[in-house]
């Protein structure tokens, strides 16, 4: 690992607006963003169709309809989920900078020099306007939505990682998106990331 | 009533556990079979027999445990310390064989035999699965197995998940054919006496029966799919057998322990040798030709797999001893009457469907009290009722992809390289060809034992 190495986790609630953070954040520090196109770059390496891995991306494992035998599992999200686990660490291996959404990264490189964790979160109100406006629904659509995606990233976070999704100990930094709006937030959050990279720079 | 309430109790919390994966499902077996030994046997029964009893390590100090003259012994309860023994050589013995390249060589091998071409190479793996799954555990065959497929696969372009379904599918069905080829099998066979040939002519004939309707069936399910990449790509650059071969010494050293392995089981009923010894000794041979590599087969051992098996046996014996399966015995013979084919029935049913949910190994266990107490209620022939059991456990497994163990390392190995299979895929496929070979098996059995 060389000491300019980042690896950026970024978790989000659903509706904080998070992926438009991280992607903007992402552009303005020029480092790879990886999120569901993490599944595109292992098709190509494998030579399969990305569509057929994709269903299966971020999504909690059936508990009475799965097992384990012998370190294997039967539940497709979980080989899924090893696979996006196994990529970034190859990428990392590599020494490449990069900012991760989701996925369980601030799991997996716990304990990385380079590793900055981030979890955006909003209010409900915030969450629920922005999912109406985006895919033209209800108010109770909208909030029916948010407490499920939220839900199933809760679940597949806390069933690979020691420590819990959205818990503000689990991660460096937590921020409310819904306060002053997703720019001021990446201005934030981009600070505090080149406050960080300095400092380990310097060490 | 106490001490029958607790071991159901335990019981139930186990499998409630195992099925969870809360902890580590050799921690579960342990802890309830420690629970067993002192609540149920010490504090209820005030039993310290049924401790010893259940702990069984005498068994092991006798000469019958390694080696019987004439007819096999039933084992005395407990702790089935035959089976950990044979299971824990054959670790290693499979251990060995896999580090040599045994295993990707005969699949390397063959797939060149038939010019690599897709449908050969379908109908040859699905043989060749069923045909090691009688000596190895199916586990080990599918990880080898199911690995070279993906590999063969991608360079002759073709889907490899309906060969991979095929393939877990016949690994579970030639596992039912022999005493050593599925874990409720050695502990039906060890438990009940049997030997390797009773279950090659019984259990065997079936399986045999079987694995040509699967056969057919799987070549009518995806032989549109796999005929469509046929001539599309060239063997050129497949993979020649003998870059499989780490070790040229260590290769034939594993061959012939294999093969010596084999030789014994098969005759083990002449011989007199026990499964114990058997296991015993191809894991001492092993060790022996491998010595440099002798630490590392070792620590490759399954140890967690042999203390589940371990804690489970104890908490089995908690309902035996505390006579809970003799009631349930009694429940089916209210049900069945003296009907032996509605017996029957019940018993292939029954165990198809919960091996179909649940892990086979408990439900096998827990049902070799509940078939000799039946078989001696009704009179039937307690071998009739065995060979039911092993096939209803063994078979009922492949419906699922959570039903046997080597259907979750297929569909785990498949779904790593990049070809997901969900439940819906899994079904579609696998459970109608259960049901087929179940009512193959009843048909079987009701025509040569009734």
């Amino acid at each position: 690992m060389n000491n300019s190495q980042m690896i950026i986790c970024l978790g989000r609630e659903y509706g904080s607006g998070g992926h438009a953070i991280a992607k903007e954040l992402a552009e303005r520090l020029g480092i790879k963003l990886y999120d569901h196109n993490i599944l595109d770059e292992i098709a190509l390496e494998k030579g399969v169709d990305p569509m057929t891995l994709r269903k299966y991306d971020e999504q909690p494992h059936k508990l009475f309809l799965s097992r384990s035998a012998k370190g294997h599992h039967s539940s497709a999200e979980v080989n899924i989920a090893y696979m996006q686990f196994d990529y970034l660490k190859r990428r990392a291996d590599t020494g490449e900078s990069f900012l991760v959404v989701g996925r369980c990264a601030e799991g997996i490189f716990q304990g990385h020099p380079g590793m900055i964790s981030i979890f955006i979160l909003g209010d409900t109100r915030a969450k629920c306007r922005r999912i109406m406006e985006l895919y033209h629904l209800t108010e109770q659509e909208a909030l029916e939505k948010m407490k499920r995606h939220d839900n199933y990233r809760r679940r597949y976070h806390n069933n690979f990682c020691e420590d819990a999704w959205g818990d503000s100990r689990t991660y460096d930094i937590c921020i409310n998106s819904s306060l002053k709006g997703l720019d001021v937030t990446t201005d934030v959050l981009e600070a505090y990331i080149r406050a960080r990279a300095k400092l380990q720079e310097e060490a | 009533m106490v001490a029958e309430i607790l071991a159901v109790a335990i019981f139930f919390v186990m499998f409630f556990f195992i099925v969870t994966e809360k902890f580590p499902r050799h921690l579960v077996t342990l802890v309830c079979g420690a629970v067993v030994l002192v609540a149920v046997f010490g504090v209820c029964m005030r039993s310290p027999q049924a401790i010893f009893h259940t702990l069984n390590f005498h068994s092991i100090f006798t000469p019958e445990f390694w080696r019987v003259s004439g007819e096999s012994a039933e084992s005395s309860g407990g702790i089935n310390w035959a089976t950990i023994l044979f299971i824990a050589g054959m670790m290693v013995m499979v251990e060995g064989m896999g580090i040599s390249g045994f295993f990707r060589w005969l699949c390397l091998k063959l797939a060149k035999l038939v010019h690599y071409r897709p449908i050969p190479i379908f109908v040859v793996f699905m043989l060749m699965a069923a045909g090691l799954s009688m000596f190895i555990d199916s586990i080990t065959v599918i990880l080898f197995l199911a690995a070279v497929t993906v590999e063969l696969c991608q360079l002759l372009k073709c889907n490899p998940v309906p060969m991979i379904l095929s393939e877990i599918f016949c690994a579970n069905l030639g596992g039912s054919a022999t005493m050593c080829g599925d874990p409720p099998n050695i502990i039906i066979g060890t438990s009940l006496g049997y030997a390797f040939s009773d279950f090659v002519t019984n259990t065997g004939v079936i399986a045999g029966i079987s694995l040509l309707f699967a056969v057919v069936y799987f070549y009518v399910c995806f032989r549109r799919e796999l005929s469509m990449s046929e001539g599309q790509s060239t063997a050129a650059d497949c993979p020649e057998p003998k870059t499989a071969i780490t070790d040229g010494k260590q290769f034939v050293c594993s061959v012939l322990i294999f093969g010596v392995a084999v030789v014994l089981l098969i005759t083990h009923a002449s011989t007199g040798l026990t499964v114990a010894f058997i296991g015993v000794f191809v894991a001492v041979l092993t060790l022996i030709a491998q010595r440099r590599s002798a630490l590392v087969l070792l620590k490759k051992v399954d140890y967690e797999t042999l203390l589940f098996f371990t804690g489970l046996f104890v908490v089995v014996s908690g309902l035996e001893e505390t006579g809970v399966l003799e009631l349930i015995a009694e429940g089916i013979s209210m049900i069945c009457g003296t009907n032996a084919k509605l017996v029957i029935a019940v018993i292939l049913w029954i165990s198809a469907v919960a091996s179909a949910f649940v892990d086979n190994i408990p439900f096998a266990a827990t049902m070799i009290p509940v078939i000799k107490s039946l078989a001696a209620a009704q009179g039937m022939d307690l071998s009739v009722l065995a060979w039911t059991l092993s096939v209803g456990t063994d078979i009922g497994g492949s419906a699922t992809p959570i039903g046997a163990s080597a259907n979750v390392v297929g569909i785990s190995v498949a779904s790593r390289e990049g070809y997901p299979i969900g439940w819906g895929k899994y079904c579609r496929y696998a459970a109608p060809a259960t049901l087929l070979v179940i009512l193959i098996s009843m048909v079987c059995i009701y025509a040569r034992y009734l």
